[in-house]
Parts: C-alpha cells; structure tokens; sequence
C-alpha cells in the first residue's frame, strides 16, 4: 500500500519524513474523498436532471461541479504546501480543460501545453539552412501530435464542450468573475429586442464585432499552439506569451512560495501578468471572454459539438418559439440560440437554456428521443 | 423536422473515439508520450511567465 501511495505521489521514503509533505499527501487523500462523496450525493439526489431543479438550483450543482473537479485535478497538496510541482507518473496524462501543468496541484499535463512539447521536440538527424535567419533550422520529430489529438478527440466525441461549461478550471474561474454584482455587457440577440435598445446600430456594430471576433480563437490555435512550435523551435509560443490560465494557476502560486523563482520575475512575467488582469476586468462585464476569443483548446473541442455522443436537442412539439418565447436565447450567456442551432461550435454546455425553457424542450444526454417518446432535434433547424 | 438517424447518432462518435484510441497508442509508443511527461514534471519557465 505504501509503495502505491509512493508511486502515486513520485515520491521516495525519505520525502515521508517531512511533516510537510506527510500533511500534503494526508490532505490530498482528503480532498479525493471529499470531493467523490459530494459527486456521489449529487448523483444520488438526481441533481443533474437539469429540468427538475430549475435555474437556481442548477447554477449552484454547477459551481459544485465545477470546484469539484478543479480540487479533484489539482489537488497534488504537497505541492501547494511546498511550492513545487507533482512529478509522479501520472503526469503523462492529459487533463481535459485548460490546467497549466505547472499549477502546484496538478495532476496531470494542459492539452495544449502537452501539443507543444511535443511539437518541440526536434529531429536530430535532419536540419535545413534558413536563408532568412541564416542559421540551421532543426526539423520536426513529430509533425502531428497524435497522442493528444487522440485524447482531445475521445473527450470531445464524448461530451464536446461540456468540457468548457463544466469542467475547465479557467472556465471556473471566470465564472466566479462575472459572478460579482456589476452591470453586465449582454447584448440582446433578438432584432425586436435590439431596435428596443438605446443606439440600436451600435449594437448591431457590437453584435457584428462579438461573431468575428470569436473565430480569433481558431488564429490563437493555428499560430500559437501548432505553427509556431512546430516551425520555430524552443518555446510553446502559446503558453508563453498568452496563456492568463498557466499564469494564475501556475505562476502567481509558484511565485509567492517560492522566493528563488519571484527574484527570476521580469519582461515576461509583466506582459503575462497584464494579460491576465485585462482577462480578468473583462470577465466582469462579458461572459467568459477567453472561451469566447481565445482559448484554443474551445476551438477544438468546438468542432465536436456536432459529432459528440452528448448533445442538446431540442423537442420542438413543445418549443414554444413560434408563439413568441425565447427563454432560451435570451438566457444563454454565450449567445447562442439553442432553438436554432442546439449544437452550435459556440455553445459550452453550461444548461443554463436547459433550465430556463418554461417548456422543458430542451435535452441534453445521449437520447434520440425523449421518455414521452418525442424526436429530438439534434440538428439546425430550417 | 430534421433528426439525426440512430446509426449517425451514434456511429460518428463511435468511430471517433476508435481512431482517437488508435491515435494514443501510435502516439505513446511512438515516444509522445514521453515528451509529455518530460516536458511536464519540471516547471514549465514560460508558462509562468519567467521565459
């Protein structure tokens, strides 16, 4: 059992004798537990039959899903009490939402930042004169990253963006943010709601700069996290001059605990830490800015949305759009219109429309039908 | 109405988890794997921001 424990945490016998780290892995075992008896109660008491529960209620088990998983993730307590990172075995794994591997509890390794080093790694028998640089450019070992393709791809087959509204850490994160009482910037979707606002065409203009704005992140995934890793060697260009998540969760913990690493802040550090910040007073007044424009993991797993086994439909011999009612539309914090498009890329899974819909024609899960026997849309509808 | 047939409800997914599966074990023995893990159990400099 001990060796288990030891394996499992990468530790050796000696690291035991410090109280410190005795505490850490106490506190770890703790936590798991903790965190599986309130999944289990959760399941037990049907909270996640959205419908049931109304609004409210499933606001509150989603923050509980959401802390649950960010704890059962990164909840490596030596490292939070030592200021170090895990360094066990299981980092090999990869974790399915934005969680910088060197945040000090984690478990396991960021999609991203995996894609990276693994782009980075170089072929040392080929090389190439680059006429520009006038140096020798070092080739590519692997040119596709098929080990976390294949993980992004099993998780977004299984759920899409469920991961984004659920699971992610960052997501949590700014969830909390918008969370806090000021007024918010949530743009009506409806044309008679927009000609009822106070400058009608500025928010067309805003509406129109919000929907280009959110293919941005497909340019962060394409440049940032695969072409220039891939063709310009030694940085994960991404988590480097981007990423806000491997700061928070990573950087400002690291950093406060550890006194050798603070005296290495600089430049960098200035630029991540500003980026963050802008993140952060954005997520006050808009919801989730970075799933929205930046996060390149979203981007893929906005492709699944359509393919997955767990998708919304909708019922439409009880959707009430034709009489006038877009609860659901009007509610969706990402401005989706379920109703129209009940997978669209852009849609998180977050259940917020699921609860809201006075007519309970929104599904979510894995059904064709619904208990009543009802098709359930899955698709655009005309 | 449009719906989704049973089989495309559930065949798409399927097969991609299959070649997903696929993709892991070519990509693990093909040393991926290990990029992965070495790159993460040491502190990451740039992801923290000290370059």
């Amino acid at each position: 059992m001990k060796k288990i424990i030891l394996w499992l945490f990468g530790l050796d016998e000696a690291a035991l004798a410090d109280p410190a780290t005795l505490a850490g892995v106490i506190a770890s075992f703790v936590m798991i537990a903790a965190v599986l008896v309130m999944f289990a109660v959760l399941l037990a008491k049907k909270r996640l039959r959205i419908h049931r529960w109304g609004n409210k209620v499933w606001q509150r088990t989603k923050l509980l899903i959401q802390s649950g998983f960010f704890i059962l993730t990164n909840s490596f307590m030596v490292g939070w009490f030592k200021g170090t990172i895990y360094q066990g075995k299981l980092k090999f794994m990869c974790v399915p939402g934005m969680n910088c591997y060197s945040c000090p509890g984690a478990w396991g390794a960021c999609p991203i930042g995996a894609m990276q080093a693994i782009f980075d790694e170089f072929d040392a028998k080929k090389s190439w004169f680059d006429p520009v640089s006038g140096t020798y450019v070092q080739a590519p070992l692997y040119w596709i990253a098929f080990y976390v393709i294949g993980i992004l791809m099993i998780i977004g087959a299984l759920c899409g963006r469920l991961v984004c509204g659920l699971l992610c850490p960052f997501g949590w994160v700014q969830d909390l943010i918008y969370k806090i009482p000021v007024k918010k910037l949530k743009l009506p979707r409806e044309p008679r709601l927009i000609e009822k606002t106070k400058n009608p065409r500025a928010t067309r203009f805003l509406l129109g700069l919000d929907k280009y704005a959110r293919l941005l992140k497909y340019a962060f995934l394409i440049v940032m996290a695969v072409f220039l890793p891939l063709m310009v060697k030694a940085n994960p260009w991404f988590c480097k001059y981007i990423c806000p998540s491997g700061m928070l969760l990573g950087g400002i913990p690291l950093m406060s605990m550890n006194a050798g690493l603070a005296a290495a802040a600089g430049k960098l550090t200035l630029q991540k830490i500003l980026i963050l910040a802008f993140i952060v007073i954005l997520s006050l007044f808009i919801y989730r800015p970075f799933c929205r424009y930046i996060c390149p993991l979203g981007a893929i797993y906005s492709f699944f949305n359509k393919f997955s086994l767990y998708k919304y439909g909708i019922d439409d011999s009880k959707c009430n759009r034709c009489k006038g009612c877009s609860a659901c539309a009007n509610s969706c914090p990402m401005g989706v219109d379920p109703v129209k498009d009940p997978n669209s890329p852009e849609c998180i899974r977050c259940g917020t429309c699921n609860a809201k819909c006075p007519q309970k024609a929104i599904h979510a899960g894995f059904r064709t039908k619904t208990p009543e026997g009802s098709a359930i849309r899955t698709r655009k509808s005309k | 109405m449009k719906t989704e047939s049973k089989l495309m409800r559930y065949l798409v997914p399927s097969v991609l988890i299959l070649i997903g599966a696929g993709f892991i074990v070519y990509g693990a023995t093909d040393g991926e794997a290990a990029a992965v893990i070495k790159k993460a159990i040491a502190i990451c400099m740039e992801c923290i921001g000290l370059g």
